[in-house]
């Protein structure tokens, strides 16, 4: 891996927007194949929002798995060069002769960081932690998460107290640069593999389900962290309201998605991430009941065996019929969930502990200098020469699918560049 | 669920629906999304994502045996939250056209609600028979205005202009010929909507108190949670006592209400409430429907104005009428009266039994079946409950 410094200028460089699975894949298959490859990942580490699960459907494996190799294939690879804290300022030219200018907002924290964590002990200041959906805090001296590559902390300086420097003074390795400036850096590169992947729909915005007023709803991206051993709950799923245990969970499918007055299409991983979901409460709490309120269970391919699989628990019961109504116990801050169940053809309302929403992917295209064909929902569409879009910046996907697909835009980027190479 | 069993979609109906103002129901997906946000769909009677796949597929005999479409009120709450923007609340007022026309026998309401120039020309038709009842010369064998002699100039003299005895009489056939139309199309409603249903006859009888209270209230409107319900119902309420206190003193006190002469009688302070709220109420509706104002008054077909534009016009040409007369203008009070009965008489003729009136019996008569098929479930569900232990 190269930092920087040593960017390959050859002209048969790929400019890979995103560190995301998308975006690693893509700078990976085409380093190897013999290509450098520029990543440019807006936050401070790698691994986009995947990085941030539990376990990954269907293998249900945790997401070191997969990263671990792939940060390893990073290290290895001379070819490739990670910018954290980096983002498309300026592009200019065309398909195979582009120059890109990225803007690196400072990080405070030198090479020389070992991971020891002493600016953080020391540091009064706290800040939202983001990679927890903000349900806990971190220092403003702070490691984005355990497994976080670059291992190197941070310093969020807009949390900063005024004129501290305690951090400076609590690193024995002199790795604390409070002076650090913005910087530019300008690239010659033949192609641009656009992996910005996605965020989840705001649900507070779907006003009949309650997110945003009632603690007890929760967001399908929140209970990945509270499940997470690294999360603000250290594994445990508790309910917000009283940290009780839940007895009872609904799943809502489809909040925001497959909805005219949301987002029109279907986010395709939610029902398998639901699923996914309900074997997390079944590890915890093998009697909980968990029901999942769908309108169809979209599982294609082979999450098909995945669904059929976690069906099997005798505590997982799956009704057709959209919620349509979250409301609020107020004196237990239980859930009233009103829906009906379309098969039986009868109306329902039942109490529940807890209330996850499926929330959908919203892609993150918006702001980016770059002239990418989008639909009209804001997904990147390939067509412009030279730009290739991966991942779910193009169309929500699951992880494999998102793997083949950066794959694919990784081989298109290539030919752009070796056309370029032999032309230019 | 119920057995399985080949559907057979009906295009006609389909397209029927579609003349009567359902525009998005093929959108729908059944996600059921409005049945769970309408707060007076129940268990029992779970609407309108029902309705919409029936709709969908033209099946008119399960429409109209279907009380759901009258259990509605229009908040327009499914509408607000249908992700297919499938406007289910359209397609529920929609079906209450189309079911109007399907249970009217005659055929004229579904040419009249299907065509405007048969709306139109129907209720004109009627306006020239009245007018020339009271305006053809004797010599045509009617024309009530030379019956008793000419009518007065000098001064007002309404009983020879309009023999009030026969006036009277007019009113009671009237009222005889729309409750004959009205009372059987409800007739056959309420044969479709209890046939293949098994109720026990007595639950009949206990119920029937809910078909009067709903009748009398209206009260389910208040059931509705949207922020206009409850203005809409008192609205409704109080044009529905208007109404009623205009057709009492039409109907059963013609002779004490149609004053002969100039002077005030006591049923003219009857009528100035009645008028004033029919006014009030009209006025107000046209104005909500013409602003949008609500989901009730999103889309408007042709019978959704007409209704209010009729009653308005008749309190209006009532009060005119009645204001000619205490003045003691004779030609110009016995003109308005004439234009004043062009426009009552149609309205009641034509709308009640085959128009949008025609729901002034049909909800609370599916109101009423829909709680006796209610009672019925829940006792043929209690009957097959296992009686006691099972004998070793
Ligand atoms: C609730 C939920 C559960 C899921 N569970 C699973 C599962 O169990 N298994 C599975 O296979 N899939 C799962 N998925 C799908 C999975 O999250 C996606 O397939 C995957 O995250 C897509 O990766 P990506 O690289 O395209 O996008 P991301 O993971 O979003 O990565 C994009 C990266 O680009 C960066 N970025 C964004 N904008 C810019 C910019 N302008 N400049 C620079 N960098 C930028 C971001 O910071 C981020 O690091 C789940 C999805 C949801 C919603
Ligand atoms: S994947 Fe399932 S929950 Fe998600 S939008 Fe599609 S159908 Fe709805
Ligand atoms: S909410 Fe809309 S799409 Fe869903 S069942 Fe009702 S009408 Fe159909």
């Amino acid at each position: 891996m190269d930092n920087g410094n040593l960017a390959s200028n050859n002209g048969r460089s790929l400019l890979v927007i995103g560190g995301g699975i998308a975006g690693l894949t893509a700078a990976l298959e085409a380093a190897e194949a013999g290509c450098s490859a520029i990543i440019i990942e807006k936050s401070p580490s790698l691994g986009g929002r995947a990085i941030a699960f539990n376990q990954y459907f269907p293998k249900l494996c945790p997401p070191t798995c997969g990263f671990e190799i792939n940060f390893r294939r990073i290290k290895n690879n001379p070819r490739i060069t990670v910018l954290t804290q980096a983002e498309l300022e300026e592009i200019t030219g065309s398909a195979g002769d582009y120059e890109a200018t990225v803007k690196l907002s400072p990080r405070f924290v030198t090479n020389s960081c070992t991971v020891c964590g002493a600016c953080a002990e020391a540091c009064p200041a706290e800040r939202p932690d983001g990679f927890n959906y903000n349900l806990s805090k971190t220092k403003a001296a702070y490691l984005p998460h355990k497994m976080a590559f670059p291992a190197q902390y941070v310093i969020d300086r807009n949390a900063c107290k005024k004129d501290c420097s305690a951090c400076v003074d609590a690193c024995r390795y002199g790795a604390i640069n409070l002076e650090q400036q913005v910087e530019r850096k300008k690239f010659h590169v033949a192609a641009v593999v656009l992996a910005t992947g996605w965020a989840p729909y705001d649900a507070s915005k779907i006003t009949n389900l309650g997110f945003g007023c009632y603690p007890n709803v929760v967001t399908n991206v929140l209970l990945e962290r509270m499940a997470a051993v690294n999360g603000p709950t250290a594994g445990k799923i508790l309910r917000p309201s009283d940290g009780k245990e839940p007895a009872t969970v609904a799943f809502v499918q489809c909040a925001g998605s497959r909805d005219e007055n949301h987002l029109p299409y279907c986010s395709s991983v939610c029902c398998s991430a639901s699923l996914k979901h309900s074997t997390y409460i079944h590890n915890l709490y093998p009697d909980a009941q968990v029901t999942i309120f769908y309108i169809d269970t979209r599982t294609p391919g082979f999450l098909q065996d995945f669904y059929a699989k976690v069906a099997t628990n005798g505590h997982l019961k799956m009704i057709k019929g959209k919620v349509g109504k979250v409301e609020e116990d107020p004196e237990t801050h239980d859930l009233i969930v009103t829906a009906e169940e379309v098969l039986t053809g009868t109306k329902l309302t039942q109490k529940f502990s807890m209330v996850v929403l499926a929330a959908g992917i919203v892609p993150q295209t918006d702001g980016i200098p770059l002239k990418v064909a989008r639909d009209q929902f804001g997904f990147a569409v390939n067509g412009t020469a030279g730009i290739f879009a991966a991942g779910c910046a193009k169309r929500p996907e699951e992880v494999s699918a998102t793997v083949r697909d950066a794959t694919g835009a990784a081989l298109k980027a290539l030919q752009c560049a070796v056309r370029s190479a032999h032309h230019g | 669920m119920g057995e399985p069993h080949a559907v057979q979609p009906d295009q006609k109906v389909i397209e029927d629906l579609m003349a009567f103002g359902a525009h998005d129901f093929k959108k729908c997906f059944q996600c059921a999304t409005c049945s769970a946000v309408c707060t007076l769909s129940n268990n029992d009677f779970a609407f309108p994502r029902k309705q919409m796949i029936a709709a969908q597929w033209g099946l008119k005999d399960k429409l109209m045996g279907d009380p759901g479409p009258w259990l509605c009120f229009y908040c327009g709450e499914c509408s607000k939250n249908c992700p297919r923007k499938a406007n289910p609340g359209e397609t529920m007022m929609a079906l209450r056209r189309y079911l109007t026309s399907a249970y009217d026998w005659t055929g004229l309401s579904r040419l009249m609600y299907s065509s405007a120039f048969w709306e139109i020309g129907i209720l004109a038709l009627v306006s020239a028979i009245v007018v020339a009842l009271f305006t053809l010369p004797q010599s045509f064998g009617f024309g009530l205005l030379s019956r008793s002699g000419a009518a007065p100039l000098h001064t007002v003299m309404l009983d020879k202009f309009a023999p009030v005895g026969m006036v009277d009489m007019g009113d009671r056939i009237m009222a005889l010929v729309l409750s004959f139309f009205l009372l059987t199309n409800a007739a056959r409603m309420f044969y479709y909507l209890t046939r293949d249903q098994k109720i026990p006859a007595r639950l009949y009888i206990t119920q029937l108190p809910s078909l009067i209270l709903h009748a009398a209230t209206q009260k389910r409107w208040n059931g509705c949670k949207d922020s206009e319900a409850t203005k809409n119902w008192i609205r409704h309420l109080l044009l529905v006592t208007g109404y009623v206190t205009m057709f009492t003193l039409v109907v059963v006190f013609l002779p004490w209400f149609q004053v002969n002469d100039s002077s005030i009688h006591w049923t003219s302070f009857l009528g100035y409430y009645a008028t004033t709220v029919l006014v009030g109420a009209t006025v107000w509706m046209l104005i909500d429907r013409i602003r949008q104002h609500g989901e009730m008054y999103q889309f408007s077909h042709l019978s959704d104005w007409l209704f209010p534009i009729l009653l308005f016009l008749t309190a209006v040409t009532g009060i005119g009428m009645h204001l000619l007369r205490v003045n003691d203008l004779p030609m110009a009070t016995y003109v308005m009266y004439t234009v004043h009965m062009a426009i009552a008489v149609p309205m009641l003729v034509v709308e009640v039994p085959f128009g949008k009136w025609a729901h002034l019996l049909y909800r609370p008569l599916a109101i009423y079946v829909a709680a006796v098929r209610d009672k019925a479930a829940q006792c043929s569900s209690l009957e097959v409950a296992p009686a006691g232990p099972v004998p070793a």
